[in-house]
C-alpha cells in the first residue's frame, strides 16, 4: 500500500510536468493550429539563461524569472520571424515550419554555445526529502506539484478574468469574429505564443532541476511527451491538455513500477500501447477541443 | 453614408460578386436581397475586411477596402454575421465584454453593457450562462447585442431571421426597425424578402453577384420579379 | 679492404635512396577523410573529438607529416549524426581517394561507413566509438581507439570486488549498446569474481523520471551493497537526485559517460561515485599538460577528454605510418594491427593481439566535495574481460 501511494504521487509529480508541456502546445494549437515542434528548444533557451545565471551567482528565484521571461521572449520572437509570415499556410506547412525552427535553434546552440552539456548545478537545499508518513518526497518532484497547481491556477484566472484571456479562448472558437470586435489578430498570437513560452520556461526549470544539465538537444524528449499528452487529451483543448499530461505521466509511472522485470524494456511500448487504446475509446482524445469555425 | 463602386470579390477562380455598386444613406435601414448564393453575404464580408475584394468600399467618403477586419470596426463599422457565431463557451458577459473591450472602457463599457441588457432582458437572465446553451432566437439577441457593443454608425446585419421561430422573427424585425431610429444605419442581408422590404428604406436584388434591381422598399415589394420570385411562395 | 670498400659502396647507395626518399616526401601529399557528426546528437562527442584530432594533425604536419613523410589535408564532411549521411559522406570520401577514414562516436553509423572503407581496403577508425563489436562487425581495415566498454566494465567490477561489494543492482537502457551491454559486462566479470546480481531495472533514453523505478530500489530487501549503471546525462543526474531523495544509500559505479561537468555540479549527493574515464589529467602528467596547452591556445581548457582521445588518433597513426613507411591501405592496416605500447597522454595503446579494440589503461575517478579523485588507472586484465 505505502509502495502504492508513493508510486502515486511519483506519478501526479511527472503527470504535472507533462501537462504544464501539453499546455504550452495546446495554448498556440487552439488559436493557430500549429502544433509547435520548436517548444522544445524555447525550453532549452530558459535552460540557458538557468546556466548563465547560476554560473554568475544570480539569487535562484531571480535566475528562474529571468529564464520564464526569456522563454516568452524568444517564443514570441519565433512567432514574428517564422511563423507570422507563414499565417495563411495550411496547418502541414506550419508544422514543417516549426520542425525548421526547431532544428535551426538547435545547430545554433550547438556552434553558438557548445555541444557539450553545461552544468546547472541548484542550490544543495534543493536536492533534500520531505517525510510524509509513509511516503517520502524529494524537493524538486514536490516543488513540481506545487509549481503545476500554482500555474494552472494562474493560467485558469488569465483566461476566465483578463480580456486577453478571454479574447484566447474566443480565437480558439472563431478567430473571424474575435477580429469583427476589433481585436488584433496580431496581438491575440503574439499573446498565445508568449504565454506558450511561459508555460516552457516553467516547465524547463522543472526539468532542469531534474537533469541538472542543459545541453543543445535538450527538447526533444519534453516535446515528444507533450505532443503525446495533448493528443490523448485532445489537440487544442486546454483542460484536455491537462488531463492528457496526468494520464501519460500516470500510465509511465504505474507500468515503470509493475511491469514484471522481463517486460520492463518494453515499458514505452506498453504505454504508447494504452495511448493507442484511449485514442481508439475516444478518438478527439479525453476532453475534444470545441471549435465553432466555419467555412 | 457607405458607397460601393466596382466591388468584385473572388475566392480562387469563383467569383462570387462582380461590379457590384449601390450606396446606403445614412440613418437608413438597405436590404440586400437575393437567391442563396447571389454574392450578399460576400458583399457585407468584403465591407467588414473578411473577404479579400476589389473596388471602392468608401464610409463618409474614407476608404475602406483593404483594411483588416479589426481597423474597419474602429471606424463604425459592425458587422453581426450569418449563423450568429456567439463564443459557444464563453458565458454571455465575456461575449458583450468582448463586442466592446476594444472600444470602450471601464464606466463606458459597463454603461454599454447595461444599455444592452436593458435592450434584450433575456440576456440579463442568462448573463451568466454559457452562450453555448442559449436558444437560437436568445444567441440572435447576444450576436446583436455584442455587435452593439462596439457603437457602430453602420450596422451589417447578415440573415438574422435564419433558423428562427416566427415569433422571435417578428421580435427581431422590430429590434431593428427600432435600431434606426436610435440613428444606426442598418445594412440588411436577409431571405426572408416580404419581412424585409416591409422595414426597408431600400432595396438591391442580386443575381450571381451582380445588381439586377434596385428600388424603395415599396417599389420592390410591388416588383413583379420580387413577387414571383421570393414572395410567392 | 674489399669488404670495407663493398660496405662503403652500400652505405652511400643507401644515402643515396635515403636522400631520394626524403627528396620524393616532399612531395607526398595524402588526404584524410572524416564522416563525423558534427551536429545533432553525436556532436557532444564528435566535435570535441575533431577540436583534438585537428590539433595534433596541424602539429604532425608543421614537423614533416606522418612518418615524416605524409603532408595530410583534411576532407571534413557533417554528417548531422544520421547513419544515412554518414554512408553517403563515407562514399564521397572514398571515391575522393582519401588513405584514412574516422567515424563518428557510435557503432551504427561506424559499421555502415566502414564496410564502403572495408571494401576500399582504407583503414578506419572510429573517433570514440565504445562498442567492442564495431571492429568484427566491419573487418580487418575497422579500429577503435577508445577504452572499450568491456574493458570498462572489467575494471568496475574488479573494483566492486576489491571494495568488498557482494552484490550489485544493475540499471540498464535497451535504447542504445553502451547503456545495455556495459552494465551486462559489468555483471559478468562481477559474477564470475565471485559477486551477485541483486536486481536489474531499465529505463528510457532521455526519459529523466526515475521516481517509479528508484521506489522500488527503496524496497529491495536486503538493499544491494553497490548499484552500477552506464547512464549518463540527462539520465544518470536525474536517477541519482531520485534514489538519494528516496532514501538509498548504496553507492554507485558509473562509465565514462558521467564524466562531465554536470556531475561535479550536482553537490553532495554525487560524493563517492566512482567512474571509468580514459584519462584524467594531474599536474605534470602528459594529459595534465596536453589540457594546459590545448587551453594556452585556444583559450579554454577542454570540455572534456574526448578532445585528448581525439588528439591521440594522428599520433597512433603517425606510428603505423613510420613503421610500414607507406599510407598503402594493407600495409598500413597490418602496421596498425601490430602497434604495441604507443605512448599516448592517457599512456599506451596496443592493437597487437586484439581484434582490433585497442588494450589501453582506463582511469578510476572519484567524486568528492565537487571535484574528481583519481582511484586509479590499470589496464583491464585480458584474461576477464567478456568476449564482445
Amino acid at each position: 500500500m505505502d509502495f502504492f501511494l508513493q508510486q502515486l504521487l511519483n506519478a501526479v509529480s511527472l503527470g504535472g510536468i507533462y501537462a504544464l508541456l501539453a499546455l504550452g502546445l495546446a495554448v498556440v494549437f487552439s488559436i493557430v493550429a500549429l502544433i509547435n515542434f520548436a517548444h522544445g528548444e524555447l525550453m532549452t533557451v530558459a535552460g540557458y539563461v538557468l546556466f548563465v545565471c547560476i554560473l554568475y551567482a544570480v539569487p535562484l528565484p531571480i535566475a528562474v524569472v529571468a529564464a520564464i521571461a526569456a522563454a516568452a521572449v524568444a517564443a514570441a520572437a519565433t512567432e514574428r520571424l517564422a511563423f507570422r509570415p507563414m499565417r495563411r499556410a495550411d496547418p502541414t506547412s506550419l508544422m514543417l515550419t516549426s520542425f525548421a525552427v526547431s532544428a535551426i535553434l538547435k545547430v545554433l546552440f550547438q556552434n553558438g554555445i557548445s555541444a557539450r552539456p553545461k552544468p546547472v548545478p541548484l542550490p544543495p537545499d534543493l536536492s533534500g526529502t520531505l517525510t510524509f508518513g509513509p511516503v517520502r518526497l524529494g524537493t524538486v518532484p514536490l516543488a513540481s506539484i506545487l509549481v503545476t497547481c500554482l500555474s494552472l491556477f494562474a493560467l485558469t484566472l488569465f483566461l476566465k478574468r483578463t480580456v486577453m484571456g478571454k479574447a484566447m479562448r474566443a480565437a480558439a472558437e472563431d478567430f473571424q469574429v474575435l477580429r469583427l470586435m476589433g481585436i488584433r489578430a496580431n496581438r491575440v498570437i503574439a499573446a498565445a505564443f508568449a504565454l506558450s513560452g511561459m508555460l516552457a520556461g516553467i516547465s524547463a526549470a522543472l526539468w532542469v532541476a531534474q537533469r541538472g544539465s542543459v545541453d543543445p538537444l535538450m527538447g526533444f524528449v519534453p516535446v515528444l511527451k507533450a505532443f503525446v499528452a495533448s493528443v490523448i487529451g485532445g489537440l487544442g483543448s486546454l483542460s484536455g491538455a491537462v488531463a492528457g499530461g496526468f494520464a501519460l505521466g500516470i500510465a509511465e509511472v504505474l507500468f515503470q513500477a509493475y511491469l514484471p522485470d522481463a517486460a520492463l524494456p518494453f515499458r514505452d511500448a506498453f504505454v504508447l500501447g494504452f495511448v493507442v487504446l484511449l485514442l481508439l475509446w475516444r478518438p478527439d482524445g479525453l476532453i475534444p477541443a470545441r471549435t465553432g469555425r466555419r467555412s | 453614408m457607405l458607397e460601393i463602386e466596382g466591388l468584385s470579390v473572388r475566392y480562387g477562380a469563383v467569383e462570387a460578386v462582380g461590379n457590384l455598386g449601390f450606396t446606403v444613406p445614412k440613418g437608413s435601414i438597405t436590404v440586400l436581397l437575393g437567391a442563396n448564393g447571389a454574392g450578399k453575404s460576400s458583399t457585407l464580408n468584403a465591407i467588414s475586411g473578411l473577404a479579400p475584394s476589389r473596388g471602392r468600399i468608401a464610409l463618409n467618403g474614407a476608404e475602406l477596402g483593404g483594411l483588416p477586419p479589426e481597423e474597419i470596426v474602429r471606424r463604425g463599422v459592425a458587422l453581426c454575421p450569418e449563423g450568429r457565431r456567439v463564443f459557444p463557451s464563453l458565458s454571455v458577459a465575456d461575449n458583450l465584454h468582448l463586442g466592446g473591450a476594444v472600444h470602450a472602457k471601464g464606466e463606458e463599457l459597463a454603461r454599454r453593457t447595461e444599455a444592452e441588457l436593458d435592450r434584450f432582458p433575456i440576456l440579463r437572465e442568462r448573463y451568466h450562462q454559457k452562450a453555448g446553451l442559449l436558444s437560437g432566437g436568445e444567441q440572435q439577441m447576444l450576436a446583436v447585442a455584442r455587435a452593439l457593443m462596439s457603437a457602430p454608425r453602420l450596422l451589417l446585419l447578415d440573415e438574422p431571421s435564419l433558423g428562427l421561430a416566427p415569433k422571435v422573427v417578428e421580435q427581431v424585425f422590430g429590434l431593428i426597425s427600432g435600431l434606426r431610429t436610435q440613428g444606426i444605419t442598418i445594412l440588411l442581408v436577409e431571405q426572408n424578402a416580404e419581412r424585409a422590404l416591409e422595414i426597408a428604406d431600400h432595396g438591391y436584388v442580386l443575381q450571381s453577384g451582380a445588381l439586377v434591381l434596385s428600388g424603395s422598399g415599396r417599389e420592390l415589394a410591388e416588383s413583379p420579379l420580387i413577387r414571383d420570385a421570393y414572395l410567392a411562395g | 679492404m674489399t669488404r670495407t670498400r663493398r660496405m662503403l659502396t652500400l652505405c652511400t647507395a643507401m644515402a643515396l635512396c635515403g636522400w631520394a626518399a626524403v627528396g620524393a616526401a616532399g612531395a607526398e601529399e595524402v588526404t584524410i577523410g572524416l564522416a563525423t557528426g558534427q551536429t545533432g546528437g553525436l556532436a557532444p562527442f564528435d566535435q570535441p573529438s575533431l577540436a583534438g584530432f585537428r590539433m595534433a594533425m596541424d602539429e604532425i604536419n608543421a614537423r614533416g607529416g606522418l612518418g615524416g613523410t605524409y603532408m595530410v589535408t583534411l576532407d571534413i564532411k557533417d554528417t548531422r549524426s544520421d547513419t544515412g549521411a554518414t554512408v553517403q559522406a563515407a562514399q564521397e570520401l572514398v571515391a575522393a581517394g582519401v588513405k584514412f577514414l574516422i567515424t563518428p562516436c557510435d557503432a551504427d553509423p561506424s559499421i555502415a561507413a566502414g564496410q564502403i572503407s572495408q571494401a576500399a581496403q582504407i583503414p578506419t577508425m572510429t573517433f570514440c566509438g565504445t562498442t567492442p563489436t564495431i571492429t568484427d562487425a566491419v573487418g580487418d581495415y575497422m579500429f577503435g581507439s577508445y577504452p572499450a566498454d568491456n574493458g570498462q566494465a572489467t575494471l568496475l567490477a574488479q573494483h566492486a570486488i576489491a571494495k568488498g561489494y557482494k552484490s550489485a543492482y544493475i540499471l540498464k537502457s535497451p535504447d542504445s549498446a553502451y547503456t545495455l551491454r556495459l552494465p551486462e559486462y559489468f555483471a559478468e566479470v562481477f559474477q564470475k569474481l565471485g559477486g551477485t546480481v541483486a536486481g536489474e531495472g531499465s529505463y528510457s533514453l532521455g526519459q529523466q523520471d526515475f521516481a517509479a523505478e528508484v521506489t522500488k530500489i527503496a524496497a529491495l530487501d536486503p538493499q544491494p551493497d553497490v548499484i552500477m549503471t552506464a547512464a549518463y546525462e540527462p539520465d544518470f543526474p536525474a536517477f541519482l537526485k531520485a534514489l538519494r531523495g528516496a532514501g538509498v544509500t548504496a553507492p554507485i559505479l558509473g562509465s565514462d559517460g558521467i564524466d562531465s561537468p554536470t556531475t561535479t555540479g550536482l553537490g553532495d549527493i554525487a560524493n563517492g561515485i566512482v567512474h571509468t574515464t580514459a584519462g584524467f589529467p594531474t599536474d605534470g602528467s602528459p594529459l595534465g599538460e596536453f589540457y594546459a596547452k590545448y587551453e594556452a591556445v585556444t583559450g579554454a581548457a577542454p570540455e572534456t577528454v574526448y578532445v585528448a582521445t581525439g588528439y591521440e588518433i594522428p599520433y597512433i597513426l603517425d606510428a603505423a605510418v613510420t613503421a610500414a613507411g607507406t599510407m598503402d591501405g594493407p600495409a598500413l592496416r597490418d602496421a596498425l594491427a601490430n602497434l604495441e605500447n604507443v605512448p599516448v597522454l592517457t599512456g599506451s595503446v596496443t592493437y597487437k593481439g586484439t581484434n582490433r579494440m585497442p588494450l589501453r589503461a582506463i582511469t578510476l575517478v572519484e567524486i568528492q566535495g565537487g571535484a574528481r579523485v583519481p582511484v586509479e588507472t590499470a589496464t583491464p586484465d585480458p584474461a576477464l574481460v567478456p568476449a564482445p
